[in-house]
């Protein structure tokens, strides 16, 4: 690398730390990430603002090193030429070359970042959420967030609302269908569950069902999954709006749809609420 | 003095060759999408948030492993590795597929340092081992696939055990075969680096570079994946649910899902746990192929080795995957039986 290639490099290393760090203090990464991650994400991108920044004001120049290196050479070469192999025969050497010109990494990789950037809305769209699970059934092999398995538990770790409602957790909610064992304990139970507002485009002939989920993730949202319960309203009902965060109270009741056992709440009551730190539930 | 421009005018063929290649891909790519405006704004906004979650996450992983790369390369000793490793190469590999529980390190960043651990002359053999075995033979990986799957020790040795077996049978392999015949030219030789001085400014510089080089292959490698995923691969379609009593049909499935999707192999035994209710053969070779071969590893992997090799590992993977998965679920009877014997009879397991 030249002294110039070095600083453009530099710079672009700056520029990539730089957008990490505008996502850690923007609080963007919130929609991306786990919050064990968040910390990375700022060390990661301190670290590599300080080598951007260190190779700006300290280039390489490998031309200078003493080598044979004579010519002004601006390849990316990682081998050494020696004294057999001059750079006149660079046209027709069958060697690969060792990285490549800021060019080639500035467009490769800052065009996709830039497009990436101006077209999320730090969210998945509709089909999106559809696809990474909002309308499956329980599958029992996901032990996420495993629920207490008797009445004294629930008693015991469940906290309740003002009105004696259970404050459950949806994943909770969720991954008790098909486990007839303690599915007994929360078929029938008043619960609180919250979540976000969707339409419901499955057993929905009535038009009185509407759906409320959660997201959970390990990492990134790369492997997000998304958990959904159907809530039946008594009427019709388009308040509050889709999308927005509410606490749903009522009775939690399991029903069978085909070969599938799935929870449903029958709302009494759907109220909106503030929306949470970090939208993730954690699956660890 | 040098004009920044030139290289890129004077791209190296295997860079045209790549081009060539997105370019075909990007076109197949295309007939997938819908004509209809809104699913393809739809994709286009997942693809942007697919592509941003990945990048965010593996860029900080991607410049500690070329930071620790940058810094083995200027100050570790050329062939101190040979001092540590058992002086026959056969035991050698067996020892290199276990060193990610003593060096864990997740698939993202373990390519470049053993990029730079083979130019300081770790056998060749013991890297690819090494980088194969280090995703999954970890302590990390062990836990959350051990919590995954209820508590599962069973499930979390099997995963374990098939990643070392498999990359200690790769490496065997490679041993026997010269090296100059899947490693890149660059990767074999150490070039000018030797003669550089041992000091922050060599080490900040070698770093920059593996971060360059290995940056744009990751970013490739993500932007693949975020188009597969929003375009070609839906896990909740019918095609995937009525695999699920299929095995011998649904593990090869299964291990293409675990390409495109390009997961993080701490958190991929979530996925494997969620999607369907697959047996035990096609989640396990999910959790074992995805972090040896994925979208995003083939560009990265390109760093190190000739896309021949990547073609025939990417081969050799998914037979040897697909054939010890089936092996371990007949070894141990059908998945639901397998857990019983490990719950007790009482505990359901399958809805």
């Amino acid at each position: 690398m030249t002294a110039l290639h070095t600083r453009l490099f530099g710079l672009l290393a700056t520029t990539w730390g730089g957008v990490l760090l505008y996502f850690y203090s923007s609080m963007r990464m919130k929609k991306y990430l786990a919050p064990d991650f968040h910390i990375l994400l700022l060390i990661g991108g301190i670290g590599i603002v300080i080598l951007g920044l260190f190779s700006l004001i300290n280039p390489t120049s490998e031309d200078s090193c003493g080598h044979d290196h004579d010519d002004d050479c601006d390849h990316d070469h990682g081998q050494n030429h020696g004294p057999h192999h001059s750079h006149d025969d660079c046209a027709d050497c069958s060697h690969e070359h060792d990285g490549h010109g800021p060019g080639i990494t500035y467009a490769l990789t800052l065009l996709p970042l830039i497009g990436a950037l101006h077209f999320t809305e730090d969210r998945l769209s509709a089909i999106g959420i559809a696809k990474k699970g909002l309308y499956e059934t329980p599958n029992l092999t996901a032990p996420a967030d495993a629920p207490p398995f008797t009445r004294e538990d629930l008693e015991k770790r469940v906290p309740r609302n003002l009105d004696g409602e259970f404050q459950l957790s949806l994943v909770t909610a969720y991954y008790v269908a098909g486990d007839r064992e303690v599915e007994g304990i929360f078929d029938g139970l008043p619960v609180e569950l919250e979540g976000r507002l969707v339409e419901e485009k499955v057993n929905n002939e009535s038009g009185l069902r509407r759906r409320i989920y959660r997201s959970i993730i390990s990492c990134c949202a790369a492997d997000m999954s998304i958990v959904g319960i159907p809530l039946e309203f008594e009427t019709p009902s388009a308040e509050p709006p889709n999308d927005s965060w509410v606490k749903a109270s009522g009775t939690l009741v399991f029903e069978d749809v085909g070969e599938d056992r799935v929870p449903l709440l029958k709302v009494r009551q759907v109220i909106a609420s503030e929306e949470p730190y970090s939208e993730f539930l954690l699956r660890q | 003095m040098a004009s920044f421009a030139d290289p890129c005018l004077d791209l190296p063929k295997s860079l045209q060759r790549e081009f060539l290649r997105m370019q075909v891909c990007f076109c197949a790519i295309s007939r997938f999408t819908s004509p209809v405006t809104e699913l393809r704004e739809a994709q286009l906004q997942d693809g942007s948030f697919e592509f941003l979650a990945i990048f965010l996450e593996g860029l900080p992983f991607i410049f500690m492993g070329t930071i620790v790369s940058g810094f083995l390369g200027t100050y570790l000793p050329r062939n101190a590795f040979e001092r540590f490793l058992p002086k026959n190469r056969t035991l050698a590999i067996f020892v290199s597929g276990l060193l990610g529980a003593v060096f864990p390190v997740c698939e993202c960043a373990v390519v470049p340092v053993i990029r730079r651990l083979v130019k300081n002359g770790l056998p060749v053999s013991c890297a690819l081992t090494y980088m194969l075995a280090a995703p999954i033979f970890n302590p990390v990986t062990a836990i959350s696939t051990y919590k995954a799957f209820n508590n599962s020790y069973a499930i979390a040795g099997s995963r374990l055990a098939m990643g070392w077996l498999i990359a200690v049978a790769v490496g065997l392999v490679m041993a026997r075969i010269a090296h100059q015949h899947f490693l890149k030219p660059s990767a074999i030789e150490s070039g000018n680096e030797h003669h550089h001085p041992r000091n922050l400014k060599t080490a900040m510089n070698n770093s920059l570079r593996d971060f360059m080089d290995v940056g744009l292959y990751f970013t490739i490698g993500v932007i693949l994946t975020a188009l597969l995923k929003t375009t070609v691969i839906d896990p909740t379609s019918d095609f995937w649910k009525n695999l699920a009593d299929n095995s011998l049909a649904a593990t090869p499935a299964m291990m293409v899902l675990a390409f495109i999707l390009s997961l993080c192999s701490t958190s991929d035994a979530f996925i494997a746990a969620n999607i369907g209710n697959f047996k035990y053969a096609p989640k396990l070779a999910f959790m074992v192929f995805g972090p040896m071969m994925d979208a995003k590893l083939i560009f990265l992997y390109s760093t190190v080795f000739r896309w021949k090799f990547i073609f025939f590992l990417f081969l050799g993977l998914f037979a040897a995957t697909w054939g010890l998965s089936l092996a371990f679920e007949h070894g141990l009877g059908s998945y639901d039986s397998f857990m019983e014997s490990y719950w007790g009879s009482e505990k359901e397991v399958a809805p």
